[in-house]
């Protein structure tokens, strides 16, 4: 389970999260929304504690990890999978070694099992021709398939972490992410969060939508919460929503 | 941004600076080793340096020879070109110059290539699996550096020396022979050792400031570019007045008249 309790972080003298609460199962499928730069992806931060809060408590299955140094924090990150904005990508590696980048680092896996379990991954996240590809030469859509792939490498975690999962991808790849993103959930049968500012992404893979307008959340609820609602700012955002289901 | 907090963010930048410096030195015997990133970094920083790094000193060494003979004849002491050629290339220039060159190629590169993956979160994939960015990405930089840049110093005297050679035989028409043997005279362990132990120091200093530049890149291409510069900066700066601070050290400890 994840706890956020009255957190609040800045970026020098910009504010960006006051007062955060809120409390998320593994198992859930979550969609963090808001317009950029209100604090979505920090949040994915301070889950994985790549940053501290200024205050405030973030509490991990049971544990305070704001009290935790570098080493200590390991197992906490590694009940996770994360999929940055746009993929990081190792870009100095081609595809295949960066899928068995974490394999190799961690698991000391033998060469023969590590490229076997890379085309295997490759092949289930449908970019198997892409192997021998420089990060560079992937679109990307391609990019981030190879980005999920990294991220199951090294095998299964509590829950999937994805930051803007479709953002500068066309409908069509959009799409492809999208099912991707749902079938792994299923079939893996783990939870994830989603940070995005398109609803249409959140409403199609999500059931709980938290809204986060100037650093707070305004809006925590479930779909039928969610085309009720009464709030502005949330009614103004989820209008596209409308004209596409 | 006020003075106050320009005050502020400096001394915690210079803190955070010597915590990187210190880490790298207390991880450095720490498990796990990267013998194959070090390797790497080894072949981008010195193999690959060697040629741009010969061309500056040859060009340096003729600059130098050319200067001193046309000074020295005007005395009549054309001879001692090469004497004095060899104590400033072997104690002060070469390693300086060479170092110059190293902040251009290497430590800028580093920046950059490091800046490129905290802005593109490769960084933060790191870590988020456990795998601590000082020990994987900056250690190996900073060996290579430290390993490579004394080889490098070595190639650039010898070449810089070349160049006061050619100077000094083809167009000052001095003695070939006696340019060499007032060079191999000058080959004293304290001349020597002056000019060989500045280099280990200079690239340490070099990657330490490359490497934390990078890792404090923020925003955009513009902030790469910003601490690139920043890193090249500090490091000429850094490698100058450590330059001078070493040779006062080294007059006074190798016995050297000033």
């Amino acid at each position: 389970m994840i706890v956020f309790d009255n957190v609040w972080f800045s970026y020098r003298e910009r504010e960006v999260l006051k007062g955060v609460s809120f409390t998320a199962n593994f198992d859930e499928r979550l969609a963090v929304l808001g317009e950029s730069g209100v604090g979505k992806t920090t949040i994915l931060k301070l889950i994985l504690g790549l940053i501290n809060p200024d205050k405030g408590k973030i509490i991990i299955d049971g544990t305070d990890i704001t009290q935790l140094n570098e080493e200590e924090i390991i197992p906490i990150r590694r009940k996770f999978s994360i999929v940055f904005q746009e993929g990081a990508l190792f870009d100095s590696l081609p595809v295949k070694e960066n899928v068995a980048f974490f394999m190799r680092e961690l698991l000391k896996l033998p060469d023969e099992e590590i490229y076997r379990r890379v085309r295997e991954l490759l092949r289930r996240v449908g970019v198997e021709d892409a192997e021998e590809l420089m990060p560079e030469e992937l679109s990307g859509g391609m990019h981030r398939r190879v980005a999920i792939a990294r991220a199951l490498a090294v095998g299964k975690t509590k829950m999937f972490l994805y930051d803007e999962p479709t953002a500068g991808l066309d409908p069509v790849n959009s799409e492809r992410i999208m099912v991707l993103i749902k079938d792994l959930a299923d079939k893996e049968n783990i939870g994830f969060m989603i940070i995005t500012h398109v609803i249409y992404v959140a409403w199609q893979l999500c059931n709980r939508f938290i809204f986060l307008k100037e650093g707070q959340i305004i809006f925590d609820g479930n779909k039928d919460e969610l085309i009720k609602t009464d709030i502005s700012a949330v009614k103004d955002f989820i209008k596209e929503l409308f004209f596409r289901i | 941004m006020s003075m106050g907090n320009q005050i502020k963010k400096t001394l915690a930048d210079l803190q955070d600076f010597y915590l990187l410096s210190i880490n790298c030195i207390l991880k450095l015997f720490k498990r796990p080793f990267y013998f194959d990133d070090i390797i790497e970094q080894m072949e981008y920083s010195g193999s690959a340096s060697v040629f741009i790094v010969s061309l500056v000193c040859l060009f340096v060494g003729m600059a130098l020879s050319l200067q001193l003979s046309a000074e020295l004849s005007g005395l009549g002491l054309k001879m001692y070109t090469g004497k004095i050629v060899g104590i400033a290339v072997i104690r002060e220039i070469g390693p300086l110059v060479t170092a110059l060159v190293f902040i251009g190629r290497v430590g800028a590169g580093q920046t950059a290539e490091i800046g490129s993956m905290i802005l593109g979160n490769q960084i933060d994939t790191l870590r988020v699996y456990g795998i601590d960015p000082i020990k994987k990405i900056v250690i190996p930089r900073v060996i290579a550096s430290v390993l490579m840049l004394p080889c490098l110093t070595i190639i650039g005297d010898l070449v810089c020396l070349i160049g006061g050679y050619y100077i000094a035989v083809f167009m000052s028409n001095q003695s070939g022979s006696f340019y060499w043997s007032s060079i191999i005279e000058d080959l004293t362990f304290q001349n020597v050792f002056s000019g060989t132990i500045k280099p280990f120091i200079f690239g340490y200093l070099i990657s330490c400031i490359s490497c934390f530049y990078g890792l404090t890149t923020r925003g955009g291409a513009k902030g790469l570019r910003t601490s690139t510069t920043k890193a090249v900066v500090t490091s000429i700066v850094t490698v100058i007045a450590t330059d001078f601070i070493l040779t006062r050290i080294l007059f006074y400890a190798l016995g050297f008249n000033v």
